[in-house]
């Protein structure tokens, strides 16, 4: 059962609060910022009142814990069999995480049982050892903040060596492959974990003295004319981005789209996808671009069908 | 009945979160809701849960409520959090705590020691009225056992209980992985619980092309793993998107579709009553019931398989029969990503170069009105488009025609 109260952030909360109780010197003041901090906007008005004026008696007149220990629970039947489903995906070969435990639990499901039909087919070698070494050191180095010394290819083939911060790993589904968001002399670079031929951990660094680099946002703004149910599958398709829609008429609606200047190629192309249900108006540029390729797509018909 | 944040039932906010977080455009008073009191709550919860996601648009028409994510920058699936909220007595959260503390040592007890004990070491400090009666406490009892949270041993007469602690499970050797899989896995919701017990979880990771709306098909998903695990046919409750029209449909389950490029979920089975292999999305099922054990469960799996080889997407077309299509494209020099595009996105079929700036790709598909969005990205490059369904030719001049007349029309094309 998924949908239960042990696994809710008021379970949680009143536990971090007797825990701190255990401890002696729980405060009204204290009580509120541990709920504020950790449970919903307006939880507020309901933990600590229901804790103080005995409607759930855990806490005596003076705050202090009634149990007799600081509270914890044994991981349910499901997060065992969720745990050890993950064993078979093979992208848990880049986690070695301690399996000890998990011996006679029944996975949750087979690793077969999901068909991501539209991923990409060249994935990332998460077998090949080096790259399993690669991905775990630079974790380490992430954790750690500690440097990194890169060497990797480039997408034309060529060698690169700099030394870098690393601060997150970014993941895709849809490409199954992992980059390295990293940063030095005030750039961001993106390198994907497959190109990385060795990295090495160097000395650590000070995060505080550290700026990261913010990526480029652009507004993308669209009509969207609502056929062949279209409305659904835009918003569905762009939902990972910020967006905002408006109901301009029936059938009309204006899309605005908050994207990564440097993913706009491949914007692009998923605009183009939607064909004439889905209008550019701006930025001019994107348009224009929208414009060329359709362009030339009508140039090459014209000439394939010999008018 | 007072607002209360936390709810008893996860179906109806599940339709509203849906609401604001795809769509967003409508105003109160076009939501179907039993009453405007109901929007109200409902959008007060949702305020609570994730307010720093809501957004709020005023024109002459009324004010409009939507979700705005960039899962890009976020590190945890923030609808995660209607899990968390679910309603509960005041006897459930004091048992919860007073029955765990008790078998804290790992000790074991029966439901008569507890409840004396209950009374002697915690509700002593207390001079209300709480009581417990012998009979919650063993259904509170009976209930965590069937989480795992207890085990029970029958000596004689009389049943024990015990926690099921394992100390040697090291979660926090989990902790990068957790952080990974709470968002990657379609089951991601019981990582972010776990991720919950851990002191200091993993920032490492972000993610791309990131789909978060699935994590309210979460109950639903659990309910049909189990019935795949078990070999077990279900009946879909389910509900028409658009139309609001409900229905029923009893299947053999099989295999989960997911879309990496939309998020949506689709359940693959075989429907009895039309004798065929179908999709369900399972934001279309509001309810599972799981049945009987299907004793031919390997023969539909071998169908599955079968039926898998011819798929594009999640369709099988009007009538199950192959549409065989052809697509030739130009790669200008220097365009190598155009064949790598190829074949890192085909899903079936073939690429073969006629020259050296020319690529043909060929497949057999069940419906191939399901290629159209993927042959348009490359429109600019495509030399000649085939296929054995007219109506997918047709769909793509007419759609070119109008993109077009849309961006300019053709005055400069000659």
């Amino acid at each position: 059962m998924l949908f239960s109260e042990i696994y809710g952030s008021y379970f949680r909360v009143v536990a971090a609060v007797l825990a701190e109780a255990a401890e002696g010197g729980l405060t009204d003041r204290r009580l509120t910022a541990l709920v504020q901090e950790k449970a919903f906007a307006e939880s507020a008005l309901a933990i600590p009142a229901s804790l103080k004026s005995g409607g759930w008696p855990l806490l005596d007149e003076k705050l202090h814990s009634v149990l007799h220990h600081k509270p914890t629970m044994p991981l349910t039947a499901l997060q065992k069999r969720w745990l050890k489903a993950l064993l078979s995906d093979p992208r848990i070969a880049l986690f070695q995480p301690d399996t000890t435990g998990l011996e006679d639990v029944e996975p949750l499901y087979a690793q077969n049982t999901f068909v991501l039909f539209d991923q990409y087919a060249d994935g990332d070698p998460y077998e090949d050892p080096n790259y399993a070494a690669c991905f775990r050191l630079i974790l380490n180095a992430i954790r750690d903040k500690r440097m990194l010394r890169l060497q990797f290819r480039g997408h034309t083939g060529s060698r690169h060596s700099f030394v870098c911060i690393p601060y997150q790993l970014e993941y895709s589904a849809k490409d199954d492959k992992f980059r390295l968001l990293a940063t030095g002399k005030q750039r961001l670079y993106t390198v994907n974990l497959a190109r990385i031929q060795s990295c090495e951990l160097l000395g650590t660094y000070d995060p505080k003295a550290v700026t990261y680099p913010q990526r480029q946002l652009n507004e993308l703004v669209l009509l969207l004319h609502d056929e062949r149910n279209a409305l659904e599958r835009v918003l569905l398709h762009f939902s990972h981005l910020e967006k905002e829609t408006l109901k301009l008429d029936n059938k009309l609606y204006q899309i605005k789209l908050r994207y990564d200047k440097d993913d706009e190629t491949e914007l692009l192309i998923r605009v183009l996808s939607f064909g004439p249900v889905l209008e550019v108006k701006a930025p001019d540029a994107f348009r224009k671009q929208l414009r060329d390729c359709i362009q030339a797509q009508i140039r090459s018909t014209l000439i394939s069908t010999g008018i | 009945m007072a607002y209360s944040e936390l709810i008893k039932s996860f179906e109806r906010i599940r339709s509203y979160m849906r609401e604001f977080y795809v769509y967003g455009f409508k105003s109160r008073e076009e939501y179907d809701a039993k009453s405007v009191r109901s929007y109200d709550n409902e959008r007060r919860r949702i305020e609570s849960w994730l307010g720093g996601y809501m957004s709020f648009h005023q024109n002459a028409s009324g004010k409009r409520v939507f979700l705005s994510v960039d899962s890009r920058r976020t590190p945890h699936n923030p609808l995660y959090k209607a899990f968390k909220a679910k309603s509960f007595t005041d006897k459930d959260i004091t048992l919860h705590f007073y029955i765990l503390d008790l078998l804290a040592e790992g000790g074991a007890l029966t439901s008569k020691e507890i409840v004396d004990r209950i009374y002697d070491e915690y509700l002593s400090h207390f001079s209300g009225t709480f009581s417990f009666d012998e009979s919650t406490v063993r259904k509170k009892l009976k209930e965590y056992e069937a989480l795992g949270l207890l085990r029970s041993e029958k000596r004689g007469r009389e049943v024990f209980y015990q926690r099921t602690d394992d100390m040697s499970m090291n979660l926090d050797s989990w902790c990068d992985a957790l952080a990974f899989f709470s968002e990657e896995n379609p089951l991601g919701v019981i990582g972010s619980f776990l991720l919950d017990k851990l002191e200091a979880p993993s920032d490492a990771f972000r993610f791309k092309h990131h789909y978060i709306l699935h994590a309210l098909d979460s109950d639903v998903l659990s309910e049909l793993l189990q019935a795949i695990n078990e070999k077990r046919a279900v009946t879909l409750a389910m509900r028409n998107l658009r139309s609001g029209y409900e229905y029923q449909r009893t299947v053999c389950p099989l295999k989960i579709y997911i879309s990496t490029q939309t998020g949506r979920q689709y359940l693959l089975g075989y429907h009895y009553r039309g004798r065929h292999m179908a999709f369900y999305r399972l934001d279309t099922i509001k309810k599972v019931t799981i049945g009987n054990t299907e004793k031919q469960y390997d023969k539909y799996m071998v169908f599955q398989e079968k039926f898998d080889q011819h798929l594009w997407g999640v369709s099988a077309g009007p009538d199950h029969n192959l549409d065989h299509i052809v697509m030739t494209i130009r790669v200008g020099p220097g365009e190598d990503f155009i064949r790598q595009r190829l074949e890192r996105e085909k899903r079936h079929g073939t690429v073969e170069f006629l020259d050296a700036h020319t690529c043909k790709f060929s497949a057999d598909v069940y419906d191939a009105s399901e290629m159209l969005p993927w042959l348009r990205t490359f429109i600019g490059r495509i030399v000649n488009l085939e296929c054995s369904s007219k109506y997918v030719v047709e769909t793509f001049n007419e759609d070119l025609q109008q993109m077009s007349a849309l961006y300019g029309g053709d005055g400069d094309v000659v």
